[in-house]
């Protein structure tokens, strides 16, 4: 090991150690020093470990967990990047931090989630076995520029890697258009039915085909773009997934179950997270699980066992109430959650928390390609629309738009006085915070239950 | 009275949220008991001008584009230039505004030929002008101040007859250079506001509707006040922080 590896292996950890000591999730700082002091340091520490990479827009984190789960029943000696610490220096650091002194790396396994723009720098460095791509929708624009450019930034990424195996999300006509050009494996994931009947109002993402640019048919379609998509001009198509939900057997508020073919072998699946958008999450980690050769009961029986925490669809007792926080970061997952609420039954509050800071996505326009219609077509069920977040005049605002009673929504001003507002009666809450929102509101919770820090 | 309204290309100009205009200004329509139909025209299907008084375009993505201009070059270019010749209302963003002008020139000096309806033109620059912005019409085109995002990296040039829609008060606007905001030439509104403009800047889409329903019915009343509470403290949180941080 060099010597400058092994320097940056202590500036990394010692800078991580201070901030964590002052109460500082600091988790991209100790990255940089490191970097700063070895550009390849990530090459030498990863050297030997078998990497897991989950990138693309939605589900990074969930489907992270669910692998991880697998890890875990599998007895496999293995870390991960859990705090959302997706970028390369982020994931620097989470090396640094599980190396020794001397930068030896004790873990047989690593599970990284990545972000879908740093995916093209951070493969140069890691030794990828097994890379899962869930989807690509629209999404920070302000920092990704056009959805083709997160397409490139992964595709480059990929060209680094040839030999690990892709695991694809066959409905999605963007990251499917990934195999085309690349000498790797490839597993397909996919559902082959549609999961709700009756599904939010969205503006395709993806209408004109990826090659040749004619207007992609549909057989069906699951949500967003995602589907059975192919172009009538020059022939490319979804491919049949070895890894494919064949039917939906119950969509419920905490969880869904669902019929999974895995590589032939058919199974009935609890997925512990409800939503349509988890279950090709579950279907993308059990692929991703067998790609690895973990045993197919172990990765099957982790969907059903996981948890994962941090905003998705966790679950926190507020005051006397029962609530549900759900992040919602774009278009696509925020018409997922709405799927989900106007698919449940019975009286609830909503809360919308939007901020515009960085990693929310400064630019809070997407906001208005969101089917709150389907919500307001339902307002009669939910006890109190409560708004709040940098932003919450903007998202009154739309709400009052899709027809929302204007007077019904509530704008509050400080995280405490809206979860005092949330827990002032018995009535269920969903919290639907944007990515910065969801943090804040988690740090306010913590002030009066235990909630986990986010770089535990 | 009745306003027919046009939403060209809702299926690709739409990057973010473009479809906000399209519900305020239905919406504040229907709130002053004025009759309001919505059409959608996209690739492939023909453009009847005449059964219009105003065009929406939005803002789209490069990678969509070579369908479009392969559309508008099958007629569709034409009918909106004689549309805007007719004075028609447009309001056109982002790319929808770049469209409408004559050419665009990328950074390496690759040219693209639009519609020509309007006497703009852009060229591609590398730095791209990204942020929350602000800017206040002309008296001519109702001398609010408007808050909205802007994201382009084409820097636009207005040309002889065409006014700027505002001037620049933070941001970049058309250029970052001239401190002109978007064009007014004829009845069109042209901005780089991208996305949901109208919700929170009610005051122009007020001016935009009357524009349109005086062109209609020659004479008609000023559009009588709505309850824009939550429009207005969007408008000012935004105003308010632009100006002091």
């Amino acid at each position: 090991m060099k010597l400058k590896t092994k320097l940056a292996v202590w500036a990394c950890k010692a800078s991580g150690a201070v901030l964590r000591r002052l109460g500082r999730g600091g988790t991209n700082l100790p990255g940089k020093i490191a970097l700063r002091i070895d550009p390849d340091i990530l090459g030498e520490l990863s050297r030997g470990v078998k990497v897991t990479v989950v990138t693309g827009t939605n589900g990074k984190t969930t489907t992270a967990r669910m692998i991880e789960q697998a890890f875990v029943d599998a007895g496999l000696k293995y870390f991960s990047n859990k705090s959302g610490a997706n970028l390369l220096t982020g994931i620097i650091a989470v090396f640094a931090q599980h190396c020794t002194l001397s930068g030896r790396c004790p873990y047989s396994h690593a599970l990284i989630e990545c972000d879908e723009a740093a995916f093209r720098k951070t493969s140069e460095h890691l030794p990828v076995e097994c890379l899962v791509v869930n989807n690509i929708f629209r999404d920070q624009l302000d920092r990704f520029g056009e959805i083709t450019h997160t397409l490139h930034a992964i595709r480059d990424g990929i060209t680094h890697i040839p030999d690990a195996t892709l695991c694809l999300n066959a409905d999605c006509s963007l990251t499917a258009s990934l195999a085309l050009q690349v000498p790797n494996k490839i597993v397909w994931f996919g559902v082959n039915v549609p999961i709700y009947e009756n599904t939010a109002q969205e503006l395709s993402d993806a209408p004109y085909c990826i090659r040749c640019k004619t207007e992609y048919q549909y057989d069906y379609t699951t949500y967003g773009h995602l589907g059975g998509f192919s172009c009538p001009h020059c022939g490319y198509r979804r491919r049949e997934p070895q890894v494919a939900v064949t039917q939906v057997l119950k969509t419920g508020p905490d969880s869904s179950d669902i019929l999974l073919d895995l590589f032939g072998h058919v199974h009935e699946v609890h997925v512990n997270l409800p939503g349509g958008y988890n279950i090709y999450n579950a279907a993308a980690a059990a692929a991703a699980a067998r790609i690895i050769g973990i045993e197919e009961e172990t990765a099957i029986t982790a969907l059903g066992q996981f948890e994962c925490g941090f905003g998705r669809a966790e679950q926190f007792t507020l005051g006397q109430a029962q609530a549900r926080m759900m992040l919602v970061k774009n278009p696509a997952g925020f018409n997922q959650v709405i799927n989900l609420i106007s698919h449940d039954e019975g009286c609830c509050k909503l809360a919308f928390l939007l901020n515009d800071r960085f990693a929310d996505g400064t630019d809070i326009s997407w906001i208005w390609d969101v089917d709150f219609e389907a919500l307001a077509a339902q307002q009669a069920r939910f006890t109190r629309i409560l708004v709040s977040g940098v932003r919450a005049d903007d998202m009154a605002l739309r709400l009052k738009y899709a027809g929302f009673v204007s007077d019904r929504i509530e704008v509050i001003r400080t995280y405490e006085e809206l979860l005092d507002a949330v827990g002032a009666d018995e009535t269920p809450a969903f919290l639907m915070p944007s990515y910065t929102a969801m943090f804040e509101l988690r740090g306010e919770i913590g002030k009066h239950t235990d909630v986990k820090a986010f770089y535990e | 009275m009745e306003l027919h309204i046009c939403h060209l290309y809702p299926d690709i100009l739409n990057l973010y949220g473009d479809r906000g205009n399209i519900f305020t200004m239905k919406r504040r329509l229907e709130a002053r008991r004025i009759g309001v139909q919505i059409d959608e025209c996209s690739i492939g299907q023909p453009l009847d001008v005449d059964k219009y008084d105003l065009f929406f375009i939005g803002g789209g993505q490069d990678f969509e584009q070579e369908v479009l201009l392969r559309d508008l070059a099958g007629g569709k270019g034409r009918d909106i230039r004689t549309a805007v010749e007719d004075e028609k209302v447009f309001l056109a963003i982002c790319g929808g505004y770049q469209m409408l002008g004559q050419y665009y020139k990328t950074w390496d000096g690759s040219q693209m030929d639009f519609i020509g309806a309007i006497n703009v033109h852009t060229i591609g620059a590398k730095e791209r002008m990204i942020g929350n912005y602000m800017f206040r019409t002309t008296p001519e085109s109702s001398g609010s101040v408007i808050v909205g995002f802007e994201n382009h990296s084409g820097k636009t040039y207005l040309g002889e007859d065409v006014a700027p829609l505002g001037m620049v008060l933070k941001g970049f606007g058309n250029n970052g250079e001239d401190h002109t905001e978007g064009a007014r030439c004829k009845n069109v509104f042209a901005t780089y506001s991208h996305g949901p403009l109208l919700p929170k800047n009610p005051a122009l889409c007020d001016f935009i509707l009357q524009t349109a329903l005086e062109r209609k019915y020659d004479t008609c009343e000023p559009l009588g006040p709505l309850d824009d509470t939550l429009e207005n403290s969007a408008h000012d949180y935004m105003e308010h922080r632009l100006m002091h941080g």
